[in-house]
């Protein structure tokens, strides 16, 4: 498979502001472009206006914008640089194929557009199996058709960043499962920078590499992915959890289990098919999944248990100033795991920072990602 | 039920009210008079436009010495509109045409009181420009104009057919023939000669004293006479006071009126050969 | 000019005068409707008035206003006189103009609401796989809206054949330049030529009949590319 070109450091240079009537977005910030950069913000926090800027379609921005050292926006020198001819590519919530051309006129729209086409049309074809589709008319694809074909078509184009605004949110459950896999597959197949805009956080953990998270039109974390999740569960942004990308140990299909290396332990994931070749398994486990023991669980159903220390007593405020709940930070092996529990319980058995413990949760308390 | 009944009654006063108020209050307010069978209704005047201002004149003299009848209306349009009209039952009592023709096929038509057919005014040429003065004698200057010539369309327009006959006498028609700019009625060739895009026109002269301009008069002898007649409806339910009216028009005073207005004298018409007489083409 | 029967000639000069008319609209109505479609300010709204202004007006006072503009009395008219040599009033270039004016919102109208209902989705998805504006254009927009194009100009054709009052006003009736169809059947109105009048009555209700009934056709609720029916003004 063909690859597109590879930039040495990609990276997209970001200073800028936009302001329209009831509604600001203040930037500036470096994003490196390697692997997928998931953009996380919730309604009105100017996640689609931030793509809109990068993508050349919102006029108003004021400030600067360059990808790869290639300036696109500098309004002191009154310098913009047209959508069209950015080399960017975008896939949109609605699909916005063509009503006029059939299916492979469409895809090969872009295609005919740039002078220096690398890709085989049959190979992406392939890719996101639109094989059997090309000759119908964009009318008689269903949804998840249509985000499949916008999909390959802005591929094709062969962009050197591409970008896509919720591209999932119009899909039911099924197609949105489907897509995603797509897009796990383009990301591994084609070397192509993508910056993924979602208001989903779970799209995005099961795609990204990094996050950017947006709020009220300012980036307020932006790093690795298991960085900034344990940055928004510690500040009670969002669902605790811990996220972790780990090395597969080995495989025990009998019993319907992996096992992920953890330094010198390892944690007990469920495994319901063939196991595939995958190497990094990516998982997430709900804080509420955890609990805390403090002597090792040896007769015990629950499959995992991992030594640690406890390094951080945080307590979760509830708008009555009581707090039932306390999230409770233990590092095993090199690896934070957020775990919430009662604060009687945290009473109970006198824990405290530095305080050697267990902690044990299901095998099917992990939830993988692709 | 009773919401049928209030509109029902509701219905009822205001068709009452639209029918009372509809009826003529001045009819009520006119004195009753010797004749009985007068109609009180205003005397309904269909004029050709190029006399529509000359009428509304004389109507005002009219209707300063007699306050029996209540004050004509004039319904001024082109003679062919008009005509039309008639044809279809347009309710006039009164038609003062711009030419002869029309009369004369309303009258064939069985629709004319008869005997009322008659002339009341004689069209007169002029020669005029908006835009610089003009030889005295209209020869050299329809001879010297190398532009071209605003007239009345000869085909529809008795000013024009008039016009048409002047260039034919003079020997200029075929010089002219490409170069005329034809109005649909003496009306607007006055106004497309006074636009100025035109050097030149032959409008009527009524139109230049209308607007206290000065043109140069085309003698008479040049064209046949542009004889405007007039004449009186049968169905006309208002007779007598239309011949009223006629009879004012055509007494001595207002045909000087009409004379000093810019229409030819009637009495010059009198020694005239009247052998050639129009032809509808 | 000699040989032609005069109804004939007058038929040729409106097929002129329309054609001409309508290449004009569509080259300068294109571009303004589509301006119309795009554009968000105030002014807006003002302009939309301006453009159907020949909707509401008697077609009298346009051409009164234009009989003035183009005598040599006012600028425009001068103008015209300097750089041509010829006098605009009463010409071929005067009927053409007026009737420019006259059809303006017939081009225009149907134009912009393609214009509208199309939106900026797929136009910024074009955009975004490297189509310049006139590639959008003509790749995405014309074909597209092509019914609204073949609508505006046999509208705009088809009212500039019709028209009276503003070639009444500036056209001066000179065979084989300003005298159309509508002047010539008046003519025969006028002159009790009934025989003739009807012919040409008759032959433009049938003619403005079937280019009326085509353009309902096209512009039927299931066209394959529109999923909304465009309303014809």
């Amino acid at each position: 498979m063909a690859e597109l070109m590879p930039e040495l450091m990609p990276e997209l240079n970001l200073n800028f502001t936009v302001q329209h009537d009831d509604f600001s977005l203040s930037i500036d910030e470096k994003i490196s472009l390697t692997g997928i950069t998931g953009i996380f913000g919730h309604s009105g926090s100017g996640k689609s206006t931030l793509l809109k800027v990068i993508a050349g379609l919102e006029k108003q921005a004021n400030g600067k914008l360059s990808l790869n050292n290639d300036e696109l926006l500098n309004s002191e020198a009154k310098l913009f640089v047209a959508a069209q001819d950015r080399n960017i590519g975008l896939v949109f919530q609605n699909s916005r194929l063509f009503p006029h051309l059939s299916v492979e006129e469409n895809l090969r729209y872009g295609q005919k557009r740039n002078k220096n086409s690398v890709l085989k049309f049959s190979e992406i074809v392939e890719l996101t199996q639109l094989d059997k589709l090309l000759d119908k008319a964009v009318t008689q694809l269903s949804g998840g058709e249509q985000q499949r074909v916008a999909l390959a078509r802005a591929i094709l184009a062969e962009p050197r960043l591409l970008l896509l605004d919720e591209p999932l949110s119009a899909l039911d459950d099924k197609n949105k499962i489907v897509l995603l896999a797509l897009l796990t597959k383009v990301k591994q197949t084609l070397n192509l920078p993508m910056l993924y805009v979602s208001h989903s956080l779970n799209e995005i953990q099961q795609l990204a590499d990094k996050l950017l998270v947006l709020s009220a039109g300012k980036v307020s974390h932006h790093g690795d992915i298991h960085h900034v999740i344990h940055q928004l569960t510690t500040n009670h942004d969002i669902l605790h959890q811990t996220s972790l990308s780990l090395t597969v140990k080995e495989h025990l299909p009998e019993y319907g289990l992996t096992s992920l290396a953890l330094g010198e332990q390892q944690i007990f994931i469920a495994c319901d098919h063939e196991p595939n070749t995958e190497k990094q398994v990516r998982c997430i486990i709900a804080a509420g999944d955890i609990s805390i023991t403090l002597h090792e669980p040896i007769e015990s159903s629950i499959v995992n248990h991992l030594h640690g220390v406890i390094t951080v007593l945080g307590k979760i405020g509830s708008t009555d100033g009581r707090n039932a709940q306390m999230l409770i930070t233990v590092n095993c092996s090199g690896q934070n795991f957020f775990v919430t529990i009662t604060t009687w319980s945290t009473k109970r058995l006198s824990l405290t920072v530095g305080q050697r413990i267990f902690i044990q949760f299901k095998a099917n308390a992990v939830r993988s990602l692709r | 039920m009773s919401l049928l009944l209030t509109r029902a009654l509701a219905s009822f006063i205001f068709f009452g009210l639209l029918l009372f108020s509809s009826t003529d209050v001045r009819a009520k307010n006119t004195l009753s008079l010797d004749d009985n069978n007068v109609n009180e209704k205003p005397l309904r005047i269909a004029v050709a436009s190029n006399f529509a201002p000359t009428l509304k004149k004389l109507l005002a003299r009219y209707n300063a010495k007699q306050i029996k009848f209540p004050s004509p209306l004039i319904i001024p349009a082109s003679s062919g509109t008009l005509f039309l009209q008639i044809k279809h039952g347009a309710a006039f009592d009164l038609f003062l045409s711009a030419d002869r023709e029309r009369p004369e096929l309303l009258t064939e038509a069985h629709l004319v009181l008869i005997g009322s057919q008659q002339t009341y005014a004689y069209g007169q040429l002029a020669l005029w420009s908006a835009k610089h003065e003009i030889a005295a004698d209209p020869f050299t200057a329809l001879k010297n104009n190398k532009q071209r010539l605003a007239i009345a369309n000869p085909r529809i327009a008795p000013y024009g057919k008039a016009a048409k006959q002047v260039l034919e006498n003079l020997q200029l028609w075929d010089s002219y023939k490409t170069r005329f700019i034809q109005g649909i009625n003496i009306g607007q060739t006055f106004q497309q000669t006074r636009s100025q895009a035109v050097n030149l026109g032959i409008v009527s002269n009524s139109q230049l004293i209308l607007n206290n301009l000065k043109g140069v008069i085309i003698p008479a002898r040049l064209y046949q006479p542009i004889e405007q007649q007039l004449l009186i409806l049968k169905r006309s339910q208002n007779i007598p006071q239309a011949q009223r009216f006629v009879t004012f028009l055509m007494s001595e005073t207002s045909q000087q009126f009409i004379i000093d207005s810019g229409y030819m004298k009637l009495s010059q018409e009198k020694n005239k050969d009247k052998s050639k007489e129009n032809t509808i083409e | 000019m000699n040989n032609t029967h005069p109804d004939i000639l007058a038929l040729i000069t409106t097929l002129k005068m329309a054609g001409l008319t309508t290449i004009i609209l569509m080259l300068i109505g294109t571009p303004l409707a589509w301006y119309l479609a795009k554009m968000q300010s105030r002014a807006k709204v003002f302009i939309e008035a301006l453009v159907a202004l020949p909707l509401v007006l008697p077609p009298t006072v346009l051409g009164f206003y234009l009989l003035l503009v183009f005598s040599p009395q006012y600028l425009p008219g001068q103008l015209w006189q300097q750089a041509t040599g010829q006098q605009l009033a009463f010409s071929f270039s005067a009927i053409v103009i007026g009737s420019v004016l006259y059809s303006l919102p017939f081009v225009v109208q149907p134009l912009q609401k393609a214009f509208e209902q199309l939106g900026d989705d797929l136009l910024e998805a074009a955009a975004m796989l490297g189509a310049s504006a006139f590639d959008r254009f003509f790749t995405i927009v014309l074909p597209i809206t092509k019914a609204s194009f073949i609508t505006a100009a046999s509208l705009g054709f088809a009212h500039t054949v019709g028209e009276f009052g503003v070639v009444l006003m500036i056209g001066g009736n000179i065979p084989g330049e300003t005298r159309v169809l509508s002047i010539a059947l008046f003519d025969h109105v006028e002159a009790f030529d009934y025989a003739q009048a009807h012919i040409i009555s008759i032959s433009l209700v049938i003619s403005s009949l079937v280019l009326l009934s085509l353009i309902y056709l096209l512009n039927r609720p299931a066209q394959n590319n529109q999923t909304k029916s465009k309303r014809v003004n």
